[in-house]
């Protein structure tokens, strides 16, 4: 900020002791418009420091990417771990009603205490293999809770991008490479659970034979 | 106490498999009679239609949660007495202490057990038969 001078006051007093208060009028909207302007110029300083950053952040090919590819794929990979365990527990639970339907059955046919006896402890232990199955609600709704929480931070960052300029579909770079794909592979993925990592890969035993078979194996 | 085995339950739950668990258990206990809603939303016309003589229902569901469909069943004059058990895996004291206040007869935490299911079904129905005999007297 330009700093008031001296010969400023001194002609402000000067006026005012000379009660020609027009001209001191004058002088303090000049003090005044001074201020303003440093306040502008602090303004303008701190919009540029923020669009620098978010510049940068725009710049953050890490952080373009996390947000175009990897949020959503955390998200499928999550909701295939309900989905996965939905699945297992239904099935655990359909051989269980199963069980207990033959037990049932069962228990009318036999007199035999000490083969009832056993039928009853077989019960209490289908029943409980049934009960435990629970965990796949307890565990879907911890990772429901993530999977808002990845969406919603995924929501975020898009709209930060977005602010900062970006148009993430035509930023190039962001798709991996052949070569950090091969990469990975070696490294291993683990289950191929989400839309595009079931690309190019097997969905049976029969097409990794197929596949082998081709190759002589 | 003889509870009456023939009446009809409804169970609220947005997981499917802890409806049929839940409703594999009741069997055990020997009822018969289930339906099944996956939200709040669709219980409430369903207890609505005066079928009910029991709910078991979840507390987090993602429209309307068990706690607000207490609320709605409490409030309505012909409903408000069915007996109503909350089978959840919310666990705050501030939460219990909201529900009870609600007016729930029960609450389970999850995971839970046959006998713990057993217990507070005996003890809801007792409750229930307490009260129809002190109205009655």
């Amino acid at each position: 900020m330009e700093n008031i001078s001296v010969a400023q006051v001194e002609s402000l007093l000067k006026s005012i002791k000379d009660k020609n208060y027009q001209e001191a009028a004058s002088i303090i909207d000049e003090l005044v418009k001074m201020k303003n302007e440093s306040l502008v110029n602090e303004v303008k300083e701190l919009s540029a420091g923020l669009h620098k950053s978010l510049e940068s952040f725009g710049n953050d090919t890490i952080i373009l990417k996390h947000t175009k590819h990897d949020l959503p794929d955390a998200s499928e990979r999550l909701k295939y771990v309900i989905e996965a365990t939905e699945e297992a527990s239904n099935k655990t639970l359909e051989a269980a009603e199963s069980v207990l339907g033959k037990l049932e059955t069962l228990e009318s046919q036999i007199t035999d205490e000490s083969v009832l006896a056993t039928l009853s402890t077989i019960q209490t232990q289908m029943t409980d293999i049934m009960v435990a199955q629970s965990f796949q609600d307890l565990t879907g709704q911890v990772l429901n809770r993530i999977v808002d929480l990845v969406t919603s931070l995924e929501k975020n960052l898009n709209e930060l991008i977005v602010k900062a300029g970006v148009d993430l579909d035509n930023v190039a770079g962001l798709e991996a490479t052949d070569e950090q794909r091969h990469e990975d592979e070696m490294k291993g993925v683990g289950p191929n659970v989400t839309k595009s990592s079931k690309k190019d890969s097997v969905s049976s035993q029969d097409d990794v034979d197929d596949l082998l078979g081709e190759l002589g194996l | 106490m003889q509870i009456d085995r023939n009446m009809n339950i409804l169970v609220v739950d947005d997981f499917s498999t802890m409806r049929r668990i839940v409703k594999n258990l009741l069997k055990e206990l020997g009822f018969s009679k289930f339906d099944e809603a996956d939200d709040g939303a669709n219980a409430w016309p369903m207890i609505q239609t005066g079928k009910y003589d029991f709910i078991v229902s979840d507390w987090n569901m993602p429209q309307m949660t068990g706690i607000d469909l207490l609320r709605h069943v409490r409030a309505d004059a012909k409903l408000k007495d069915t007996p109503f058990l909350l089978i959840t895996a919310e666990a705050k004291r501030s939460q219990i202490l909201e529900a009870a206040e609600a007016g729930v007869d029960g609450y389970i935490v999850k995971p839970f057990t046959a006998a713990t299911l057993n217990a507070k079904i005996q003890k809801i129905f007792e409750r229930v038969e307490e009260r129809k005999k002190a109205n009655a007297g």
